[in-house]
């Protein structure tokens, strides 16, 4: 019920964030912002398998950069087998160095390498994990799309873009980040830095920019490897969908955006033999906003989950916030 | 396209790479590990604590300040039948809830056992007849242990499987003494129960690999098991007789479970 209640509460927050530039200044995007080439995707496969890809929706900014963001995220995992045993209370820090470089025209590459800061409290003990996590490499093609030509009189013209693109990215995750077998018992199996596993990355983007209005969707699957521990997260499927819009002010440009992501996970295998409660799936609202001034972009978003089953309902995402910092390539 | 063929191409070598053979050609022969049970009581879907009321099904409650109960005759069967018991002089134990870590589960560590991949674990409440024909001396250190922590009537009538200390509460009276000594009777009354319970997950025993196998007790069941009893009813104080031990004890079977095996 609670929940519920704050999901209307955040509904009510969306619709006025989303409203407010209209109402204080009602006036067409000029000019219209899919000229920036709006979209960068980036998947945060991070170290601990219940941080999501999903969330990965990292930026509305343009295309190439590099920057840093800073994810935080809450959990509650249960340790123990009953429904009254203690709850372990984890803060995850993230500090992420992330970077979507351009190839060619229509080719470019997302890598991203974070630093992680774990910690967790049970009763009144605190244990703390840090270090470099894991990294990833992502290739995109991006394949636009184009308006079909009816003239005669539009021949020399060219081809009118659509406003619609595809992307389709192949990556890998390297496990930079370290893997500690002991921490895997009973409480949040993602409480790591990292996997321990290379894990391939395969996605399918669409996007539309129009004037007014932007639509960001992506899905990726993620095939898990096994680590050294003959340990194994199940394999991931993620998904977003961001819609957003622009209002260009003299200095700044103003990008509000609200979404909805999530991931399904399988469940972990072991020496051959999948574990039990180690599945779930979690489907999030995300709010947020987009400041660019000239080549820097500042981002800011919230995330609350809508509805989850993570691990047999023993670990629960509470929130998460991130902050980025971007410069335009 | 240069990239995405490269990238693919690197793909495919961890996809490649990280398919390591899992033959099972290792050879365990002599190999020794060890096995870590935990027990782990729990009333339904509750952790046992002392002093917490709990309700029966017949209506009743009950509050405990002691909880203890023995297991013996530990033995594991690997996954090509295999069964490994655990040497008899070594294999009785008294699982005691003050025993209990800050987690609240009382460990029993099981040394030098036969490296295999285990499937299967059974093993008995209270002492069985064989044991008991050793005669007091026969049971080594362990007597000692056991009058010690109050698990013995007399060595004539013997052990008690389990001992339950504490108060009940019903529609007729409020905080009684409720004391649960299930045991056999000497010779006379049998009550030794044995249960077999699979892992959810394979044990995976080597010299570096110590499994740890999660046991839930529910001890709602020693009420509410194959029989529901009251306390009302005779079972405030369930001692020597021959019913109601004989009750409580099948009852017994029904409170373990391996809720999870951990690997290493």
């Amino acid at each position: 019920m609670k929940d519920f209640q704050n999901i209307k509460k955040i509904g009510v927050l969306l619709i006025i964030l989303v409203l407010l530039p209209y109402i204080t200044q009602a006036r067409n995007i000029d000019p219209p912002f899919n000229e920036h080439e709006y979209f960068s995707f980036d998947c945060d496969l991070c170290s601990c398998s219940t941080s999501s890809g999903s969330f990965g929706f990292g930026t509305l900014g343009n295309a190439n950069f590099i920057g840093l963001r800073y994810i935080y995220q809450k959990f509650e995992s249960k340790k123990g087998i009953f429904e009254n045993s203690p709850i372990s209370k984890e803060t995850f820090n993230t500090y992420q160095l992330w970077a979507q470089i351009p190839i060619s025209n229509a080719l470019y590459i997302n890598v991203s390498l974070p630093y992680q800061d774990l910690s967790r409290k049970i009763d009144n003990s605190n244990e703390q994990i840090n270090g470099i996590g894991d990294s990833n490499l992502i290739g995109w093609y991006k394949l636009r799309l184009y308006k079909k030509q009816k003239d005669s009189a539009m021949v020399n013209m060219g081809r009118a873009a659509s406003g619609h693109a595809l992307q389709f990215g192949v990556g890998i995750k390297l496990p930079t980040g370290k893997f500690e077998e002991s921490l895997a018992d009973n409480v949040n199996p993602g409480f790591q830095i990292g996997t321990g596993s290379v894990d391939g990355i395969f996605s399918l983007g669409y996007n539309y920019g129009s004037n007014k209005l932007g639509i960001n969707t992506v899905m990726t699957y993620y095939v898990k490897g096994e680590n050294k521990n003959d340990y194994q997260f199940g394999n991931q499927f993620s998904y977003s969908a961001n819609f957003y819009t622009a209002f260009p002010r003299e200095k700044v440009n103003i990008m509000p955006f609200v979404g909805l992501s999530g991931d399904i996970y399988n469940k972990i295998t072991q020496y051959g033999e999948t574990l039990n409660d180690t599945d779930g799936s979690i489907t999030n609202a995300t709010l947020g906003t987009e400041f660019a001034f000239s080549k820097c972009i500042l981002g800011i978003n919230y995330t609350l989950p809508v509805n989850q089953d993570l691990f047999g309902g023993n670990v629960e995402s509470k929130n998460r916030f991130s902050l980025y910092i971007n410069y335009a390539l | 396209m240069k990239i995405i063929k490269f990238t693919f191409a690197l793909l495919l070598c961890a996809t490649i790479s990280s398919c390591s053979s899992d033959d099972d050609t290792e050879n365990l022969t002599g190999k020794l590990g060890n096995i870590i049970i935990k027990f782990d009581n729990g009333v339904d879907d509750q952790d046992f604590i002392f002093g917490t009321s709990y309700n029966t099904s017949s209506g009743e409650s009950y509050k405990l300040e002691t909880l203890k109960y023995l297991i013996s005759n530990i033995r594991i069967k690997d996954n090509n039948g295999d069964t490994f018991m655990y040497p008899s002089e070594k294999n009785v134990f008294i699982i005691d809830e003050a025993d209990g870590n800050n987690a609240g589960e009382i460990w029993v560590t099981l040394n030098d056992i036969a490296a295999a991949n285990y499937t299967e674990i059974t093993f008995g409440i209270g002492i069985d007849q064989d044991r008991y024909a050793l005669g007091a001396d026969g049971q080594g250190d362990f007597l000692a242990k056991a009058e010690e922590e109050g698990m013995m009537w007399s060595w004539a009538t013997g052990f008690r499987f389990t001992r339950l200390d504490g108060t009940y509460s019903s529609d007729t009276v409020t905080d009684e003494a409720l004391n649960i000594h299930m045991g056999s009777v000497g010779t006379a009354v049998d009550n030794y129960r044995e249960v077999t319970l699979s892992l959810p997950n394979m044990a995976i025993v080597r010299e570096d690999k110590t499994p740890e196998l999660h046991v839930k007790a529910d001890i709602a069941k020693l009420f509410d098991g194959t029989t529901s009893v009251s306390f009302d009813e005779g079972y405030s104080q369930v001692h020597v007789d021959e019913t109601t031990t004989g009750v409580i004890a099948n009852n017994a079977m029904d409170m373990f479970m391996v809720h999870h095996v951990h690997n290493d």
